[in-house]
């Protein structure tokens, strides 16, 4: 009977695994800190860069439009935070 | 082979495997120790990492020679593969949630892959456990 129910409980875990869509609620994640944060899509090299607002490490607002008129670098990279 | 034979095979080969992995984990936190040194792997770790790094192996080496027992007298040892199909079943748990929250999306699949190897493992240890002996 108990190894029965293990037996179960195995397979629950097997179809959460397997079936689970990806990421679904990760308010977290890279991706989905990209999909909330910077909605922007269809930018073209050598335009100006739209504008957009993110959150400083403080989690102040930080605005593009704010660094107008000055040389601004942007670099993109993983940050994970432990 | 009788289902013995492979539950004996089986605590053995995840014994061992547990066993060297965990001197593997207390190596790199020796490793982290030396200046400079920067364990490689997809996960950066930081110096409470390397800490817990070396927690895990000492009791990977611990819960490896446990199997290694059970291996070597299934009958008598046959908890230990019970506590150790639980253990598998708890960590595929959390590798499940892990990977469904999002928080690890950058390990990709990583962590489904290994979810389902524990729980197979987990399966075989259920299934191949030997029937207890009469005491007396």
């Amino acid at each position: 009977m108990l190894r029965w129910l293990a037996t179960a409980v195995i397979a629950l875990l097997f179809a959460l695994d397997l079936g689970l869509p990806y990421t679904p609620l990760g308010r977290r994640g890279p991706e989905a800190l990209v999909r909330s944060d910077v909605a922007i899509t269809g930018v073209s090299v050598g335009a100006p860069a739209p504008d957009l607002e993110l959150r400083t490490l403080e989690g102040q607002p930080l605005s593009l439009a704010e660094f107008r008129g000055h040389p601004l670098l942007v670099t993109f990279e993983r940050s994970v935070d432990w | 082979m009788n289902a013995l034979t492979a539950y004996r095979i089986l605590c053995g080969f995840v014994g061992v495997t547990f066993a060297l992995s965990g001197l593997g984990c207390l190596g790199g936190f020796f490793a982290s120790l030396a200046p400079g040194g920067e364990l490689p792997g997809p996960i950066p770790l930081g110096v409470g990492g390397a800490y817990f790094l070396a927690f895990t192996g000492c009791a990977l080496v611990g819960w490896g020679g446990s199997l290694i027992g059970a291996a070597r007298q299934p009958r008598t040892h046959r908890t230990v593969g019970t506590a150790t199909a639980f253990a598998l079943v708890l960590m595929a748990m959390y590798r499940i949630a892990a990977w469904f929250f999002g928080d690890y999306a950058f390990l990709g699949n990583i962590l489904r892959v290994e979810a389902g190897g524990m729980l197979l493992f987990a399966l075989a240890f259920v299934w191949l456990r030997p029937p207890a002996v009469q005491e007396g």
